[in-house]
C-alpha cells in the first residue's frame, strides 16, 4: 500500500468542504433570516426575535393550510397503503410471473411531469363534485408517490419468504384477511412504514399539484409559503423552517429505519428525485 | 373435468378480484387521463383529427419554453453529474467512516430542501436585497446587480444545481462500492497503471451509472415547477410554466395546444426515465447487487 500524499488529501478536504458549504448555506440563511431583526448591514443578523413565528401563527390561513396539508398527506398515505400493499402481496402469491409488469406499471408515474398529470386531471374530470376537488388532489398525489411507496413495500416483500408465511397461515386456517393483517403485515411493516413516511413528506411539500388542481379552493401549506415570499420575507422564512424541519425529522427517522433494515431493504436514491420540485 | 375447470375458473376469479382496486385506480387516475390527453392533443372541438395543436406547439413562444427547459435541464444535469460524481468519489474515499456517513446523511437530508423553500433560501442570500448582495455592496461597494440576478437563467442554474448535486452523490456512491478491489488488483497484476485501470476498467463499469444519473437529473430538472415558479414567476418561460398557464386558463385559446405541449414533455421525460432504467439495470448486473 502506498501512503496517500498530502496533495490529494488537501484537495479532497477542499472539495468536500465547498460542497458542505454550498449545501448548508441556503438552509442556514433561512433559519437565521426567520429569527433576524435586521440583517442588511452586517454579515450576521443584528439581533434575534421570535416575531416572524408569531406573525406566521397568527396568519388567518396558517391553521387552515396546515390542517389541509396534514389531511392531504395522511389521506394520501392511507390510500397509497390500501392500493399498494394488498396488490404487491397478491401479485407475489398468485401472479409471480407478472411481478416485472407490476414493476413497470409502478415506475410509469416517474415519467409523468406533475404539470402534465395536473393538466390531464383538470381536463378529464370536469364534472361536479369531482372537478378540482381535494379528492382529485389526493388521487394525484397517490399516483405521483406510487413509485417509492411501491419500491419500499416490494423490497420488504422480497426480503421475507412470503409464500412460506402464507402457507403456514393457511394451514392454521387463516383466511386471506387474517393472513394479510396478522401474518404478512407484521413481517413487512418496516417497508410499509418507511414508504408511508416518504409519501407523507413528499405530499406535505407538494406545491405544484395542489396549486394546479385545487388552487385557492383548497389552500395548502406550501401555497401559503409561496404567497408569503411576495408579502413578508421573515414570515416566509419562518414557514420554510417549519416545513423543512418536519421533512428533516421524517428523513432522520427514515435513515434510522434503513440503518436497522438489511441492505436490500434500503430505499433507492432515485426515490428522492422530484420531491417538492 | 368440466367441474374441475369451472372450479379453476372460480379460483382464478377469486385471485384476480383482489387486484381490482389497483387496476381500477390505475385506469381511472393514470391511463384514462393520459389517454384522453393524447387524444385531445390530436382532435378539434368538433372531434375531427388534426395536427393543428402540434403546429401551435412549435410557435416561437413555446419553442422558447422548450428550449429554456432543455437548456436548463441539460446544463444542470451535466454539472450535477460530473461534480456530483467527483464529490461522491471524494466522500466514498473518505478515511473516517463516521464523517463519511455524516456526509451521506447531509446529502440525503438536503434533497428535502427543494421547491419554494429552496428558491426562497437563495433569494435571502442573493436576491436584490439579499444578505450577500447587501454585504458586498456595503463592504466592498461591489454592486452585483444588475449584472447578476438570482431571478434569471443563471440564478435558476445555481438553484437547480443545489438539488442535483446531492442526488447524484447518493446515486453514484453505490456505483463506486460496486468497483471491486480484486478488479483493480487484477488490472495491476496485468501491468496496468492507474490511468489504464480507469480507462479500461473503472470508467466502463461506471458508465451505465453515470448515464443513468444524467438522465434522472435531466428528468428531475425538466419536470420541476415549484422552484422556478417561486424564483422567476412567469417571467422566464419554461415549458412546465407554460403548461401550468394552460391549466389555469391564463392563456385563452382553442383547448388542445396545452395537451400537445404536455404530450411532447411526456415523451421527453419518458425517454429519460427509460434510459435511466436501462442504465440502472445494467449497472446492477455488473456490480452484482
Amino acid at each position: 500500500m502506498k501512503t496517500p500524499t498530502k496533495g490529494p488529501v488537501f484537495l479532497r478536504f477542499l472539495i468536500v468542504s465547498l460542497f458542505v458549504f454550498y449545501m448548508l448555506l441556503p438552509i442556514v440563511a433561512t433559519y437565521l433570516f426567520s429569527l433576524a431583526t435586521r440583517w442588511d448591514r452586517s454579515i450576521m443578523p443584528e439581533g434575534y426575535t421570535w416575531e416572524a413565528y408569531q406573525t406566521a401563527f397568527n396568519l388567518s390561513y396558517f391553521r387552515i393550510t396546515l390542517k389541509n396539508s396534514l389531511i392531504l398527506s395522511i389521506a394520501s398515505c392511507l390510500v397509497s397503503f390500501i392500493i399498494i400493499v394488498p396488490t404487491v402481496y397478491l401479485t407475489q402469491i398468485n401472479f409471480r410471473k407478472f411481478r416485472p409488469l407490476l414493476d413497470l406499471l409502478m415506475i410509469i408515474p416517474f415519467a409523468i411531469p406533475t404539470v402534465v398529470l395536473a393538466l390531464s386531471y383538470v381536463r378529464v374530470y370536469t364534472f361536479q363534485p369531482i372537478t378540482r376537488s381535494p379528492f382529485l388532489l389526493i388521487m394525484a398525489t397517490v399516483v405521483y408517490t406510487m413509485p417509492f411507496m411501491y419500491r419500499s413495500v416490494s423490497n420488504s416483500v422480497d426480503a421475507v419468504d412470503i409464500s412460506v408465511l402464507t402457507e403456514a397461515s393457511q394451514s392454521l386456517g387463516g383466511d386471506l384477511w387474517n393472513t394479510l393483517t396478522k401474518v404478512i403485515m407484521p413481517n413487512i411493516y418496516p417497508g410499509i412504514l418507511s414508504g408511508m413516511l416518504l409519501v407523507f413528506a413528499t405530499v406535505f411539500a407538494d406545491f405544484t399539484l395542489a396549486k394546479l388542481i385545487t388552487g385557492a379552493h383548497f389552500k395548502t401549506f406550501p401555497m401559503l409559503l409561496v404567497e408569503q415570499t411576495q408579502i413578508d420575507g421573515n414570515v416566509a422564512a419562518a414557514l420554510s423552517v417549519i416545513s423543512f424541519t418536519l421533512a428533516w425529522g421524517i428523513s432522520m427517522v427514515l435513515l434510522w429505519f434503513s440503518s436497522k433494515a438489511s441492505k436490500s431493504k434500503k430505499a433507492q436514491p432515485s426515490d428522492k428525485a422530484y420531491i417538492g420540485k | 373435468m368440466a367441474k374441475y375447470r369451472r372450479e379453476q375458473k372460480k379460483n382464478f376469479l377469486k385471485k384476480i378480484v383482489g387486484l381490482f382496486p389497483f387496476i381500477i385506480f390505475c385506469l381511472a387516475f393514470e391511463f384514462v387521463p393520459i389517454f384522453i390527453l393524447v387524444r385531445d392533443s390530436f382532435s378539434l372541438k368538433s372531434g375531427d383529427l388534426t395536427l393543428q395543436h402540434y403546429q401551435s406547439a412549435f410557435e416561437p413562444t413555446y419553442l422558447k419554453g422548450f428550449w429554456n427547459s432543455i437548456k436548463l435541464s441539460g446544463v444542470t444535469a451535466l454539472i450535477g453529474t460530473f461534480l456530483g460524481a467527483g464529490i461522491g468519489y471524494q466522500i466514498f474515499k473518505w478515511p473516517n467512516k463516521k464523517i463519511q456517513s455524516t456526509l451521506i446523511t447531509l446529502s440525503d437530508v438536503t434533497t428535502n430542501f427543494a421547491g419554494a423553500p429552496l428558491a426562497f433560501g437563495f433569494i435571502i442570500i442573493l436576491g436584490s436585497a439579499g444578505v450577500v448582495t447587501k454585504f458586498l455592496l456595503n463592504t466592498f461597494h461591489w454592486k452585483i446587480y444588475p449584472d447578476f440576478s438570482i431571478y434569471s437563467f443563471t440564478g435558476l442554474i445555481l438553484t437547480y444545481v443545489y438539488f442535483q448535486l446531492p442526488l447524484m452523490v447518493l446515486l453514484i456512491i453505490p456505483a463506486f462500492s460496486g468497483l471491486r478491489q480484486d478488479w483493480r488488483e487484477a488490472a495491476q497484476n496485468l501491468g496496468a497503471n492507474k490511468m489504464e485501470y480507469w480507462r479500461n476498467v473503472g470508467i466502463p463499469i461506471l458508465m451505465p451509472s453515470m448515464i443513468a444519473g444524467y438522465m434522472l437529473l435531466f428528468a428531475n430538472a425538466f419536470g420541476a415547477y415549484a422552484t422556478a415558479f417561486t424564483l422567476t414567476g412567469l417571467r422566464l418561460p419554461l415549458i412546465t410554466m407554460q403548461i401550468g398557464s394552460a391549466i389555469s386558463g391564463e392563456v385563452m385559446r382553442e383547448q388542445g395546444h396545452g395537451q400537445a405541449l404536455a404530450v411532447i414533455s411526456l415523451l421527453i421525460m419518458g425517454a429519460c426515465i427509460a434510459i435511466y432504467q436501462m442504465g440502472t439495470n445494467k449497472a446492477r448486473k455488473w456490480s452484482g447487487h
